[in-house]
């Protein structure tokens, strides 16, 4: 581990202990003007778009703290004993056969959901390290998941097979009482249901033609509804794993807003030395520099 | 994890196997609330709060007062009167009941035990006489799923189960008047039937997660999760409040209490918070901070009084000078008082940017159009169309005004996007489980029998309720 130090150059000392920062957060508008700052981003002002390995731990901290059910270091709530009288047990139980095996290790198991969810995650590994296991058939593993990414793919995957253009009406049993007269009239992209859509497609005719109609500019670009055949391969697919289920990072490419660490309003101006943006109200930077800013709460 | 195939006795054996009990009983286990009751008979009465008079909201948690007395589930909502210093625990963590020793406790005494019972509707005097729905959330762990089977089956031995993926219900539901569309008219004596696409997006206590179903079953590949829930957001407000004003982080019941009758989405984040700021109070337009600062009384449990919103009195800090020195009523001067500025809209925020505490990760919004992105282009049109949102963040004003401006912005503009809201976003799914559980064929088809379990063990069952039989 190498050491970086800051060394205070002397034409420094006069300023106070804030800067101003281009605040990029919630004006869309200024945020385009600004031209962005290419290559040497990094070298200019570092620590703004990558988080510090600290940052980030602090996040990791604070979610976890969001995640809590209690207070910090709040002792497990006791499941109240239950009284053991045998005759009244016996006829609560009614019916029922003695404890089983499985029942007792469920109910005697204090694993958490972080026990299980590691368990999870090693028999996955095992199961892609060792193809053909019995895992591999039941789950997709995470690597062989098409997960959304930042980066906008086409919107259907590559697994999936396209619909076939040319499908019959009778894919899709259409239900004969959600034809309505409204169906015939309204033009067809404003339907919901892709197959009443279908519907109205049809009896197009009763729509008043021109000769825009074709016009590839003018039409209106409805993809068909997936057949029958591929809904059923795509009602019968397997549950994603856990961790692959979790949302992707943001599509739309705002910003992070920053904000007061005090006060909650925009942070317009960071401490020198912590890094923590406060706003603009000097009373707020003032409790700060005075009480809160320095490493140790960063 | 057994490496034989499924067995093919399975088929064999189902001619002479013994039918699904008539009754069913339906549990909605979530992680703040269990919703639970008997189905009605078959025609499912048309009337949604008809529908509703059967399912019972019980918390699913046992609580610690400060005084150490340990309540259980329904006790809760009836006995507590004194909320400080709270503690709780909750079998379900993440959405997944994972403590089954604190929630059989739960169950017993919500359900079983005939003792501590509340109504006769709830108890269930004869499990092998009755079908049980279970609902779980979406993408539960194998290891979790087999537990609850193995208790649900071993230990008090219910005649028919189902253990299905909460959201997909809502499906069953009768939706097409919410979404104002002409209501297919249900023949009588016809069975009822899930609506055709329906994209849940249920927001919840521990988590929010995006469903699309089709025909009744999950899109599995569609499924999307972010963690944030309403857990987090009350956790967050306890946070900034504790910073800025009262140390509350003991009070979590209490400051849930204070974001239910608080908290908003807002349409505008960047005027409200212009609105709120201090620094342009002081510039002596003290008209803009109106209306979204509030005061909250905090409850006073030795009087016996519960907590409320008031608007913002700027003034009270001398008033209450005033009354001490005049020896004026004592309530006055006892009581305190916080004030909510901008947490009142930046607590519910990070559903929709998660980034604003350092999550990387998509809000709301953003995660709809990745559940759609993995999707068949086809589908797109009818689930942007059909979007139903349940669960108890749902109810924050502004959540579904500001959800759909969002999607209408970055959804294709050949499709139409509507947001819906159920009248009660809480017990939907309840209800449509009440509805599948009429549909008897249906059921028969997903559910399995207490014979069936005992024949082919817990392997078994999951891969049935996971559809792969």
């Amino acid at each position: 581990m190498y050491h970086v130090e800051i060394i205070p150059n002397t034409s420094s000392t006069a300023t106070p202990g804030w800067t101003y920062v281009r605040d990029k957060g919630f004006d869309p508008a200024k945020a385009a003007i600004a031209p962005s700052l290419g290559r040497k981003r990094g070298i200019r002002d570092t620590g703004r778009t990558e988080l510090s390995s600290r940052q980030t731990n602090a996040i990791v901290r604070h979610l976890a703290e969001l995640d809590r059910e209690n207070p910090n270091n709040a002792p497990l709530v006791p499941v109240p004993a239950r009284q053991r009288d045998p005759s009244r047990a016996d006829a609560s139980r009614g019916t029922r056969t003695k404890t089983t095996s499985n029942v007792r290790r469920v109910l005697q198991s204090q694993k958490t959901f972080r026990n299980y969810l590691d368990d999870e995650e090693a028999a996955l590994a095992q199961a892609a390290s060792t193809p053909g296991g019995p895992g591999a058939s039941q789950r997709l593993p995470l690597n062989k998941i098409t997960k959304p990414s930042s980066s906008r793919r086409s919107s259907t995957p590559a697994k999936t097979p396209r619909p076939e253009p040319s499908r019959s009406k009778k894919d899709i049993p259409l239900p004969s009482s959600s034809r309505n007269p409204s169906d015939n009239t309204i033009p067809s992209e404003s339907q919901p249901q892709p197959q009443i859509r279908q519907d109205a497609e049809q009896s197009d005719s009763s729509l008043i033609t021109s000769q825009y109609d074709s016009d590839p500019l003018l039409k209106s670009y409805i993809p068909p509804a997936p057949s029958e055949r591929l809904m059923h391969t795509l009602l019968s697919e397997p549950p994603l794993t856990y961790n692959a289920s979790r949302a992707g990072s943001p599509i739309t490419g705002k910003s992070t807003r920053r904000f007061c660490c005090l006060c909650g309003y925009w942070g317009k101006i960071r401490c020198r030395r912590c890094h923590q943006r406060t706003c603009g109200g000097m009373k707020c930077y003032k409790t700060h520099e005075e009480s809160r800013c320095g490493a140790i709460y960063v | 994890m057994g490496t034989a195939k499924p067995r093919p006795p399975g088929k064999n054996s189902v001619a002479h196997v013994q039918p699904l009990p008539d009754k069913t009983f339906i549990i909605d286990n979530g992680a703040y609330t269990m919703k639970a009751g008997y189905a009605p008979d078959f025609p499912p009465p048309e009337d949604e709060d008809k529908g509703l008079s059967a399912c019972t909201t019980i918390p699913n948690a046992i609580a610690k007062s400060r005084g150490a007395r340990i309540y259980v589930g329904a006790q809760i909502d009836t006995n507590v009167t004194d909320w400080n210093q709270m503690l709780f625990r909750r079998p379900l963590e993440k959405g997944y009941t994972v403590n089954w020793e604190a929630q059989k406790e739960i169950w017993e005494n919500s359900f079983f035990d005939e003792k501590t019972v509340r109504s006769k509707d709830l108890r269930l005097a004869e499990p092998e006489d009755t079908t049980l729905i279970f609902t779980e959330a979406p993408n539960a762990l194998p290891a979790l799923q087999k537990n609850a089977d193995e208790i649900i089956m071993e230990e008090w031995g219910f005649g028919g189960y189902l253990r299905c993926v909460g959201p997909s219900l809502n499906a069953w539901n009768e939706v097409q008047s919410i979404f104002e569309d002409p209501v297919l008219q249900q023949q009588p004596g016809f069975p009822v039937s899930p609506t055709e696409c329906l994209l849940v997006v249920d927001s919840g206590y521990s988590h929010t997660t995006v469903t699309p179903v089709y025909k009744g079953q999950p899109i599995q590949r569609g499924i999307r999760r972010l963690d944030l829930g309403g857990k987090h957001l009350t956790n967050y407000l306890k946070e900034l409040v504790s910073l800025r004003q009262y140390n509350m982080l003991d009070e979590t019941y209490i400051m849930n209490d204070v974001k239910q009758s608080v908290c908003f989405v807002s349409n505008d984040f960047g005027r409200d918070l212009e609105r709120t700021w201090e620094g342009n109070c002081t510039r002596g337009q003290p008209d803009l901070e109106e209306g979204v600062v509030v005061d909250y009384v905090l409850p006073d449990p030795n009087r016996g009084k519960k907590g409320f919103m008031r608007p913002r009195d700027p003034l009270l800090g001398s008033k209450k000078k005033q009354a001490i020195l005049s020896g004026a009523s004592a309530e006055r001067i006892s009581e305190d008082v916080l004030v909510l500025g901008n947490e009142r809209f930046t607590v519910p925020e990070i559903l929709f940017t998660p980034s604003d505490i350092g999550m990387k990760s998509a809000g709301i919004p953003d995660m709809i159009l990745q559940s759609l992105s993995v999707l068949p282009t086809g589908l797109h049109p009818a689930f942007l169309a059909n979007i139903l949102v349940v669960g108890g963040n749902s109810l924050l004003p502004g959540f579904m005004e500001r959800l759909e401006t969002e999607l209408r912005q970055n959804a294709s503009a050949e499709c139409v996007v509507r947001v819906r809201r159920p009248k009660d976003p809480i017990r939907f799914a309840w209800l449509g489980a009440s509805r599948l559980a009429t549909n008897k064929e249906e059921l028969r088809k997903v559910a399995i029998t207490r014979q069936e379990y005992q024949e082919y063990g817990s392997a078994w069952t999951g891969r049935k309720f996971s559809g792969a039989l």
